[in-house]
């Protein structure tokens, strides 16, 4: 925290309830809720090193990670935050062409 | 008009099916999926095609399918898996409704969403979150329990503390207990809330045997009344370069006889998502995901392994354990014969649309 300076009203209260003793305990949310907690390394390798075990073919696995909030560096979060990036594309096989990529002020 | 026509002439299709069935009877078995962005498929199987296909209300995805033993209502987790569904299948009609979810507080259901056999209570395992303007405050988890009596906007009856990371609820043969699957196999009496007994997986006490890996998120324990997942483990008294190092296994729950049984049947090679066990030869299970295997989980042993056109993610099994159907992901049930493993048909999801997470269950008419 040597590094670390409060700037605003809200840093100085969790600094305060810090010292205190008052500060609320972090918690991981449940499996892949809002959104995930599921650290996979996502599509590059396979947990054997290759690439046999990935899904084949890679749309086979898009919705299927997008929809539960499973990687979501990798995907929209269909769950909470991008519940409309897929919005008429019901088809991963032919409809990937037209999914947008999202930028933090979407 | 055509659709009208075409929808009625599926609907006294279904229903001749079920009264043919109820006649001889011999319950005809149905297939229930789920496909984007939130319609239900009633498939016949036998005849290798969709016999019906339903609109659900709401938002999608739809994901988990529940039906009661009666096969009558099929209800589904689906809303952002924030909502289930209850649609009567002879009708289509939505008959019961619970939406999770206020302004306030978001409530996720994570697959594990299931209904007793008697077909009275919906079991949802909850994960609420409460929205400040600045922060989230993640709550303690449960089971909530509805009553389907309820029909529409149903609220929790009542409900009980659950651990985090549920993703499989199941009844069991006992009415007054529910398997929930997470970090272990908790056995619970819903009428108490209370957990009666401890299954450990994650928690098991193995020497040389390290932390099991499940990826749990497909009931398939309607045919055989086993509930089973495939497991991949690390064995710690091997060096870890050895091809011993990294083991599959399967871990089935009998539903009835509410026991557990574990077992690694090969070294870890390919990755494998569902299973399910063989009601006739129950020593059997199939698993899927860029392949079909079939094991002796009794012996620990693979029988046979063939590759599949695509990645599916569920799978089921006919009654007879003849036909095993894959499905999930794509836009196709695969079908293949249990024996030889050879595929014997297909079934094409209307419009194409992906199936993505949704389970796939059996519905005996």
């Amino acid at each position: 925290m040597k590094r670390l300076r409060a700037l605003n009203h809200k840093a100085h209260l969790l600094e305060q309830a810090a010292q205190d003793g008052h500060k609320e305990e972090v918690q991981l949310m449940s499996s892949v809720v809002g959104c995930t907690t599921t650290f996979d390394p996502g599509w590059e390798v396979d947990a054997f090193g290759g690439l046999a075990s990935l899904c084949q073919p890679m749309e086979a696995d898009l919705y299927g990670c997008t929809d539960p909030c499973w990687w979501p560096a990798q995907l929209a979060d269909g769950l909470n935050t991008a519940r409309d990036w897929t919005e008429g594309k019901n088809s991963a096989l032919r409809d990937w062409r037209e999914l947008q990529t999202l930028f933090p002020g979407d | 008009m055509k659709t009208v026509a075409l929808k009625k002439a599926r609907t006294a299709f279904v229903a001749l099916c079920c009264a043919a069935a109820s006649a001889s009877g011999f319950a005809a078995e149905y297939l229930l999926t789920v496909t984007r962005p939130n319609n239900l498929h009633i498939v016949d199987p036998a005849k290798r095609q969709v016999v019906r296909s339903i609109a659900l209300p709401g938002d999608g995805v739809p994901g988990a399918i529940a039906v009661p033993k009666d096969g009558k209502t099929a209800y589904v987790l689906t809303n952002r898996m924030e909502s289930v569904i209850g649609v009567d299948l002879d009708t289509g009609k939505t008959v019961f409704r619970a939406d999770f979810s206020t302004p306030e507080r978001r409530i996720k259901g994570f697959f594990a969403a299931t209904v007793s056999e008697d077909g009275r209570e919906v079991y949802v395992h909850q994960a609420p979150v409460v929205l400040g303007r600045s922060e989230y405050k993640v709550e303690d988890t449960y089971i909530a329990v509805f009553d389907t009596s309820d029909g529409m906007n149903a609220k929790p009856r009542r409900s009980f503390p659950a651990p985090r990371r549920i993703s499989l609820l199941a009844p069991t043969g006992n009415p007054d207990h529910l398997l929930a699957l997470g970090w272990d196999m908790y056995l619970f009496n819903t009428k108490t809330g209370a957990i009666e007994k401890t299954f450990p997986i994650r928690h098991w006490d193995r020497p040389g045997i390290g932390e099991p890996d499940v990826l749990a998120m497909w009931g398939t324990f309607e045919q055989a009344r086993a509930l089973s997942t495939p497991y991949y483990v690390a064995k710690t008294d091997v060096a870890p370069d050895s091809p011993e190092a990294f083991k599959a296994g399967l871990a089935v729950f009998d539903l009835d006889a509410e026991t557990l049984k574990t077992i690694e049947f090969e070294n870890a090679q390919t990755a494998m998502f569902s299973s399910v066990i063989n009601p006739v030869a129950r020593n059997e299970a199939f698993l899927v995901m860029n392949q079909l295997t079939k094991i002796d989980w009794e012996s620990g042993r693979v029988i046979k392994r063939v590759p599949v056109e695509q990645t599916f993610y569920a799978v089921n099994i006919s009654g007879d354990g003849k036909e095993v159907y894959i499905g999930g992901a794509l836009d196709k049930i695969a079908i293949h014969d249990a024996q030889t493993l050879e595929k014997t048909g297909e079934i094409m999801m209307p419009g194409g649309a992906d199936q993505s997470i949704g389970w796939m269950r059996v519905v005996k008419r």
